[in-house]
């Protein structure tokens, strides 16, 4: 007999495995055990979801929830980067910058819809604004921590070899921070995600996050768990084309991680 | 050539500072091997980082054909243990070779002619598309080597570059190190803790105490044709009178490691 974990496929299989299990479960349970008011069966669900991804309503809120999280996410990160490499290399102002840093990061971007909504309104920018923060910190953190594990001798190495001050820092000190860069991105696009909603619930008149607000408001369960899927599904679809870019592009500075 | 002079180094420490070198002299001549050999722990890699210049001592001089070391000079390239973390994991092997000739700007022209000559040299022109992680620990260490002698440096300073390689491995990189050596006259020191490969390479051998305040305690001639083979006598009691020399030393960096 052939051993089932060399069967080829064996990851597609399980992933629709484990989802069918999950919706027949779901649907035998909401049919028969709970109420289908409170948690609609799977079949109730797709019924709802497919009008309203015809009418493009579904993909109106996606489109414009996704649009807050990339500006967000790719200023965030680029501002992250650019400030993380000069306080891992600058000492000093590491040092006094650092004690702020800690304290700041406490600050999710739920914390900040309040006094966001007060700077920004509701429009665009104060959703800008809280993804911005919540990817700003993440990747902070993460770069500052890749620059300094730069292993010295790949440095001392590169100044034998005859590399000047800013050389050793663009061409070694950044790339071998690169793992540490993308790792935080990552996290900070997952994190982005998680924020994007209530920062929609509490202050948007669109999106993803409304779209759960208002069908909270008028008690409709279905497209509630309409919108729930779809924030999983984006979550995910996102996640593996982040990978799937870094692969492609960043994959020589990626590929050391499991070397010492 | 390079010359150490009464060089002490102290790193500030909890509770007092540590002296790592109290006052070590040492010459090495144009065109030698000179294997610095003592028990772990002793300052061998610090006195390498003060002759390389990424360390200054805090007392005496440090030269460099007649010019002081004042920080890592082109004329001397590092060799160190960990290739994996040493080369650019990023660049292929051709390119970690071509990172040197760009950042001297040597001109354009010439690369690929030093790059397979080295390559060759070390028996890695086969494997040139590869990246770090695809190659094997001594082909790595030879990596290392096409890398350094490619920047044509004077000085090959070497920490224990070949200590993590299973013994099989490390004679044969003795033997591509010799060759070269023969081949283009570099002046090496080489650091290692092994009485075994302090014999097969060195012209000579520095023994370094055990530290605190270490200092180059002897200096040994070998007046001995290479390759140099364990089996025959004069090698073999030669190596028995390090060993008894560096016995104290090393039961002292034992009982110090241990506290
Ligand atoms: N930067 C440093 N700060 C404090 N102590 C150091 C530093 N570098 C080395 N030492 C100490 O100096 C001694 C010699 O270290 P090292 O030169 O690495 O020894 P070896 O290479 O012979 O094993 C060790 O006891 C080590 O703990
Ligand atoms: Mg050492």
């Amino acid at each position: 007999m052939r051993n089932f974990a060399a069967v080829p496929g064996r990851g597609v299989l399980l992933t629709a495995g484990s989802i069918a299990i999950a919706f027949l479960s779901w649907q035998v349970l909401s049919t028969f055990i709970f109420n289908p008011f409170l948690i609609p069966p799977p079949l109730e669900v797709i019924r709802t979801a497919i009008p309203m991804i015809l009418s493009g309503e579904i993909l109106a809120d996606v489109s414009i929830s996704m649009s807050r999280v990339l500006v967000g996410f790719a200023f965030g990160s680029l501002a992250a980067i650019v400030f993380g490499v000069l306080l891992g290399r600058l000492q000093l102002l590491h040092d006094l910058l650092d004690p702020i840093i800690e304290l700041m990061r406490y600050l999710s971007p739920t914390a900040m819809i309040p006094i966001a909504v007060i700077w920004f309104g509701i429009g665009e920018l104060s959703k800008y604004f809280l993804i911005f923060w919540g990817t700003f910190f993440i990747v902070l953190v993460n770069t500052i921590a890749g620059v300094w594990r730069a292993p010295i001798a790949r440095q001392r190495a590169a100044e034998c070899l005859g590399a000047n001050q800013l050389q050793i820092f663009v061409l070694v000190v950044i790339p071998s921070a690169a793992p540490y860069i993308v790792t935080g991105m990552r996290v900070a696009m997952a994190s982005s995600f998680m924020s994007i909603i209530p920062a929609e619930i509490l202050a948007a008149d669109s999106g993803i996050g409304y779209l759960l607000q208002k069908s909270s408001m008028l008690l409709q369960t279905n497209r509630i768990f309409v919108a729930l899927l779809t924030i999983c599904l984006l979550g995910f679809v996102f996640d593996r084309i982040f990978r799937f870019l870094v692969a492609r592009t960043l994959a020589r500075f990626m590929s050391f991680v499991a070397v010492t | 050539m390079l010359q150490l002079d009464k060089v002490r180094k102290v790193f500030p420490a909890a509770p007092e500072p540590y002296v790592a070198l109290d006052g070590v002299d040492l010459e090495v001549a144009d065109g030698e091997i000179l294997c610095l050999l003592g028990p772990s722990g002793c300052g061998k890699s610090t006195l390498l980082n003060v002759l390389a210049g990424f360390e200054r001592p805090s007392a005496g001089s440090v030269s460099c054909r007649g010019a002081p070391v004042r920080g890592a000079g082109r004329d001397r390239v590092m060799f160190f243990q960990d290739a994996g973390s040493a080369l650019f994991p990023w660049l292929n092997v051709e390119e970690n070779v071509r990172f040197g000739l760009r950042v001297r700007k040597v001109p354009k022209a010439q690369w690929a002619g030093i790059i397979d000559n080295y390559l060759r040299m070390v028996d890695l022109d086969r494997h040139r598309n590869k990246f770090p992680a695809q190659l094997s620990g001594g082909m790595r260490q030879r990596l290392q080597i096409a890398r350094a002698l490619a920047v044509e440096p004077a000085v090959l300073l070497m920490d224990e570059p070949f200590a993590a390689l299973d013994a099989l491995t490390r004679r044969r990189m003795h033997a591509v190190l010799l060759e070269i050596w023969q081949r283009t006259g570099k002046t090496i020191v080489f650091v290692t803790h092994d009485i075994a490969e302090a014999i097969t390479l060195g012209d000579r051998i520095g023994i370094m105490s055990a530290g605190p305040c270490s200092i180059i305690s002897k200096i040994i001639d070998l007046d001995l044709p290479r390759p140099r083979d364990l089996a025959d006598p004069a090698v073999a009691r030669l190596f028995n009178d390090i060993e008894r020399l560096l016995a104290p030393d090393i039961a002292r960096a034992e009982e110090r490691a241990a506290h």
